[in-house]
């Protein structure tokens, strides 16, 4: 059908023969259930992250439109007011803080927002076309004919690149303010931003421009890229909106409060984090990983089932209990069950369905908990390390993380803080202890730190010194002494005297971080030590490696080099002490062997040497004329995948243009 | 009435709204009269801020007379100057209360279709009359077509009622093609004049009047101290930095009005009486050697403050840089390596197996005088290159994914990697073999920048 150049699809029947299986089978059947919660459990996630990012976007928005209003509002001046945003390199926070100012600017009727992208235009005329058109939202008396000209109400004659026409449009609509903002300075070409600038500034006499660039890198670059002309006539301020840093660690706090269903698991989310950091600062994808991950979760995995609160017992198939069953976490959990002789409690989890699915319920719930808590304790980490002033404050997700794989528990890390705070003075560590309870930790650790507080308060309140108490674990407090006795240096270490009060507050300290220490022994547990963890806690990477992260010209690379990994043919099956280095054969595809004769030549590749070379492995089965054909064809699909092209160096060569693995 | 056909008092009103300009107005009277034969084109030449526009407009305005005005830099394409030519002469014809030009609506293409239309226009009016079309900034007009200046230097010859002025900055000798054409030059300000002008508007110096310090000062003596300081405090600012690098009307005033306020905090302060100058000047004398001021910058930094407080301003930068994630620090850098160092020393400087440093060519240095490759724009260089850099400079392994590409692709979309070829940007992404160079924002301290950021010893591995 290769001459016509399109033809309508006419299958010969209309359904197969044999029928497809509709019906769900075995795990799958709680597939329906299974959709429903994801749908819930996401929204709610969702909605989450956007009130936080949103939190994010609102000073800077704030800022912006106040600086628009105090423009319309100030006296005119010949400069035209800019307004430059620095956004970092995310392309998606930009275009969220300019719908956001958008739809501010809907509210104002004497403002109008024209939102330019280097793709609008690549000449002058191109661009104040798109933004006269865009301006005046193409009014139905604007007529304009074939070679390019608008009728203005005036019945003047106007080309449509003319500024007038948008003059015009100002006057008549008593417009006060038009914002032009260029999504993508940097992408623009320097002279034609320029000119831009120059012209728009000539009728800002006429018409109220405001300018609003987003930057990507730094204002000098933009400012060394503009014509000094064009920099003189602008006047503007620089804003700045939240890092890409930042906004993940929002992210990460919406996705990790009390009310979360399923939680990511370490391995998968350092996976997210690190690619946030080292490739993209892109908030969108992260939440993108986020809904990926649950849509893993609760698709392919039947017991996610148990996560929905409100699931019935009537609507759990019995083979998911078998499934339940089967679990590691539940096996150890029957051993230590055993252990502590409960072994009814056992043969009932075993045989009765109804029990084991109250157990679920009730130790998923319980794991959900204490995974919370974790998150809590790590905020209370983090409150320490705020206030003491040695130590490092680390971001939050990289203490997560740490939380989450079983490092922070007895980490160097911890037990430092801990004995910094023994050392601190009484001012810093009510700092800390304010802190603490301002987290309103829930337990009783809570009360207990409140009553550590009350008497330290007490203390503080009988002592008549305004100098804040000393910690007797303080190495300030004690002096080096070295006493010459026979010859021999003596090193003694002298406690300075302590008050009664210094005494009573290391004792109150003391106190203190014992409770810190048994608090974090409870709290900063082991995930996978939770029974059932493996229905809350998701920790799968290879699945948001293989739809986030492909690697398109390795695979390609290794299909032609080995194509025994794609094909699993007999013939070419490396041997066993050769590793995965495959060999030439002539049963390979013609492609693959070529390319394979590619790999060893080097970047000037003779035609006729690489023919001899291919017709030499190809062997003496095929004719001559088949083998030429072969040839030929391998070579211009390797030309079509871009590795080799021809060369005006020497006309019987080709160049190499890819080099694997790369 | 002498020769110039305004009255004398009116002549001495524009005389005193541009002062200095009397030579001008004077030879522009005779140029542009309305009843002496007149020259059919007229050149109005100077450098900028010497008042050419305005003076010419300003004389035409009080004269009386129809004109139009049109400003070229407004226009996109010589197509569009002729259409706001025919435009302005319409309205300006409407203005002088003609009839017939009610709606006047058509297309102008060319300069034919112009003269046609000016011919319509114009012809009918009563003898005598002339009408002024002024062509301001003609010189700076975009895709201006070769014959527009001498076609409109000769648009006398088809309508006799017309004449026009072309300003521009700098004629060349050979402009219009056309003998006898009167130049009128509008010479730079000298110091005097300059100042003469500035200190026609002197700024305040107290925010407030009264002054909280002293509520005695009134206005009165506020304007006198004012007048009397700031055209001091101009000669000054003239000698130091104006004469050498502000040297026009405008971008002078910009630097005077840009310092004053700095100038004048000591007094504002209570530090200095309002006369005393000279210790004032001594005290300030940090102000007249920063030339930081003549820069100029789209955020305004508003005053200069005495004391630069550079290093508030420095973290206050700090604060704002987005940082690029990490491996485009690394792409950059590489894509740096790979402009600059030439290729055939690429296995000198990247082979795992050859020592660095070591592989530096010893011995003397070669005779051969060469210019520093950082000095030289950034070569061009294959995609392939720029991955393999990347491999033998990264200090861990890298699992090439699509992140890489997305990565020169955000790089690109940037400007700081570009695709050198045909027509820069363009050409097929796709194509075997396609060359890329570093961004002209990528400069070297740039680079040293973010080396410094991953740690990595880019000097090492820098060609000589």
């Amino acid at each position: 059908m290769e001459y016509e150049t399109c033809y309508v699809f006419e299958p010969e029947q209309q359904r197969p023969a044999k029928r497809r299986k509709i019906d769900f089978q075995g795990l799958q059947a709680s597939w329906p259930i299974r959709q429903v919660a994801y749908e819930k459990a996401w929204t709610a996630q969702l909605r989450g992250i956007d009130k936080k990012l949103a939190a994010i976007n609102a000073k800077p928005i704030a800022e912006i439109s106040a600086f628009l209003d105090d423009v319309l509002h100030s006296a005119q001046q010949g400069r035209v007011p800019t307004a430059i945003i620095s956004t970092g390199p995310d392309a998606a926070s930009q275009s969220s803080i300019f719908n956001a100012l958008s739809s501010l600017e809907g509210s104002k009727s004497k403002r109008t927002l024209v939102q330019l992208s280097a793709s609008t235009g690549t000449n002058l005329k191109a661009l104040l076309k798109s933004i006269i058109q865009k301006a005046t939202t193409r009014a139905e008396d604007h007529d304009e004919d074939d070679e390019g000209h608008m009728t203005t109400k005036g019945g003047s004659t106007l080309l449509n690149y003319d500024l007038e026409i948008l003059a015009d449009y100002v006057h008549d609509h008593g417009l006060r303010q038009v914002v032009l903002a260029f999504q993508d300075t940097e992408a623009f070409d320097s002279t034609l931003l320029s000119e831009l600038i120059e012209v728009l500034s000539f009728w800002h006499d006429r018409i109220p421009f405001v300018f609003l660039f987003r930057i990507a890198t730094s204002l000098e670059s933009l400012q060394s890229r503009l014509s000094k002309d064009a920099v003189k006539c602008m006047q503007g301020r620089l804003f700045d909106v939240a890092t890409s840093a930042e906004a993940v660690e929002h992210i990460l706090e919406a996705i990790t409060d009390s009310e979360t269903l399923l939680w990511i698991g370490p391995g998968l989310l350092s996976t997210i984090v690190e690619r946030q950091n080292d490739y993209i600062h892109n908030t969108d994808t992260l939440v993108d990983a986020l809904q990926y991950a649950l849509m893993s979760n609760y698709y392919a995995n039947a017991l996610s089932i148990f996560l929905d609160p409100y699931v019935q017992y009537k609507d759990v198939p019995s083979d998911h209990f078998e499934a339940v069953r089967h679990l590691d976490s539940f096996r150890t959990f029957c051993e230590q069950l055993l252990e502590k002789k409960q072994a009814l409690r056992l043969k009932d989890l075993l045989e009765e369905d109804e029990i084991l699915f109250g157990t679920v319920r009730s130790m998923v719930e319980q794991g959900r908990k204490a995974l919370a808590d974790l998150v809590v304790a790590v905020d209370v980490v983090r409150e320490l390390q705020k206030h003491l002033p040695q130590q490092q404050r680390a971001p939050k997700s990289k203490l997560y993380i740490q939380a989450l794989s079983h490092k922070l528990q007895d980490s160097s890390q911890v037990r430092s803080m801990l004995l910094s705070v023994r050392k601190a003075p009484s001012s810093t560590v009510m700092h800390i202890m304010d802190a603490i309870l301002a987290l309103k930790i829930p337990g009783d650790i809570h009360d207990r730190c409140a009553e550590v507080q009350k008497s330290l308060t007490e203390l503080l309140g009988s002592s008549d010194t305004k100098q804040p108490l000393r910690s007797e674990d303080d190495v300030k407090n004690s002096t080096l002494r070295t006493t010459v006795v026979a010859q021999k240096v003596e090193l003694s270490r002298q406690k300075s005297s302590l008050s009664k009060q210094d005494e009573a507050y290391t004792a109150i300290l003391r106190r203190f971080t014992d409770l810190l220490e048994a608090y974090f022994r409870d709290t900063l547990i082991a995930p996978t030590d939770l029974v059932f963890h493996e229905i809350f806690l998701y920790d799968l990477k290879s699945p948001h490696r293989e739809a986030f992260t492909p690697r398109p010209r390795h695979a390609v690379e290794r299909a032609l080099a080995a194509p025994h990994d794609y094909l699993d043919c007999d013939c070419c099956k490396p041997e066993v002490g050769e590793g995965d280095e495959s060999t030439l054969a002539a049963c390979q595809p013609a492609t693959a062997v070529l390319y394979q004769l590619y790999l060893e030549s080097g970047s000037l590749i003779n035609a006729s040497d690489l023919w001899q070379a291919f017709r030499a492995v190809l062997g003496e089965e095929q004719d001559e004329g088949q083998k030429q054909a072969l040839f030929q064809r391998s070579l211009a699909e390797l030309d079509y995948l871009g590795m080799v092209k021809s060369t005006r160096k020497r006309v019987d060569h080709v160049a190499k243009v890819a080099w694997k693995g790369l | 009435m002498g020769l110039s056909m305004l009255p004398d008092e009116l002549l001495l009103t524009l005389a005193e709204q541009w002062p200095c300009r009397d030579a001008q107005l004077k030879q522009l009277s005779v140029l542009l009269s309305p009843s002496l034969p007149t020259p059919s084109t007229i050149i109005v030449h100077g450098s900028r801020a010497t008042g050419k526009s305005s003076v010419v407009r300003g004389y035409l305005e009080a004269s009386k007379r129809t004109f139009a005005f049109i400003r070229c830099r407004e226009c996109i394409t010589g197509r569009h100057l002729l259409e706001r030519t025919v435009a302005a002469v319409v309205r300006a014809l409407q203005d002088d209360g003609a009839t017939g030009t009610k709606a006047y609506n058509t297309r102008c293409e060319n300069l034919s279709a112009l003269v046609q239309h000016l011919q319509k226009l114009l012809l009918g009016k009563e003898e005598g009359k002339k009408f002024v079309l002024v062509f301001d900034g003609i010189d700076k007009l975009r895709d201006a077509p070769p014959t527009l200046l001498p076609a409109l230097a000769r648009l006398r010859e088809y309508i006799p009622t017309l004449q026009t002025v072309l300003i521009l900055r700098h004629p060349t000798p050979r402009l219009l093609h056309h003998p006898g054409i009167p130049h009128l030059h509008f010479t730079p300000y000298t110091r005097q004049q300059t100042l003469h002008i500035l200190s026609r508007n002197s700024p305040a110096i107290f925010p407030t009047i009264p002054p909280p310090r002293d509520p005695s000062y009134d206005a009165e003596l506020h304007e006198e101290d004012k007048s009397w300081l700031w055209p001091r405090f101009c000669a000054a600012v003239w000698d130091s930095l104006g004469a050498a690098a502000a040297r026009d009307l405008v971008s002078f005033r910009e630097a005077c009005l840009k310092l004053w306020p700095a100038f004048v905090a000591p007094v504002v302060a209570g530090e200095f009486g309002t006369r005393d100058f000279s210790r004032l000047l001594v005290s300030q004398r940090r102000l007249f050697q920063d030339e930081g001021v003549l820069l100029h910058s789209i955020l305004d930094a508003g005053a200069v403050t005495t004391t630069t407080n550079g290093v508030a301003a420095a973290v206050e930068r700090k604060a704002t840089t987005h940082e690029l994630p990490y491996y485009a620090k690394w792409l950059l850098l590489a894509a740096y390596l790979a402009s600059y160092n030439p290729a055939k020393l690429d296995a000198t400087y990247f082979m795992k197996t050859s020592e660095r440093g070591k592989k530096r060519r010893a011995g003397r240095p070669s005779q051969k005088r060469t210019i520093s490759r950082r000095l030289l724009a950034p070569a061009a260089f294959p995609l392939d290159r720029l991955f393999s850099i990347l491999h033998a400079i990264l200090p861990h392994d890298l699992r090439t994914s699509v992140d890489v590409y997305t990565l020169v692709a955000t790089l690109t979309s940037l400007r700081l990697l570009v695709r050198s070829g045909i027509g820069g940007s363009g050409g097929d992404v796709l194509e075997p073999g396609g060359k890329w160079r570093v961004g002209a924002a990528v400069t070297w301290e740039f680079v040293l920048g973010l080396a410094r950021g991953v740690k990595f010893e880019v000097v090492d591995y820098m060609a000589e």
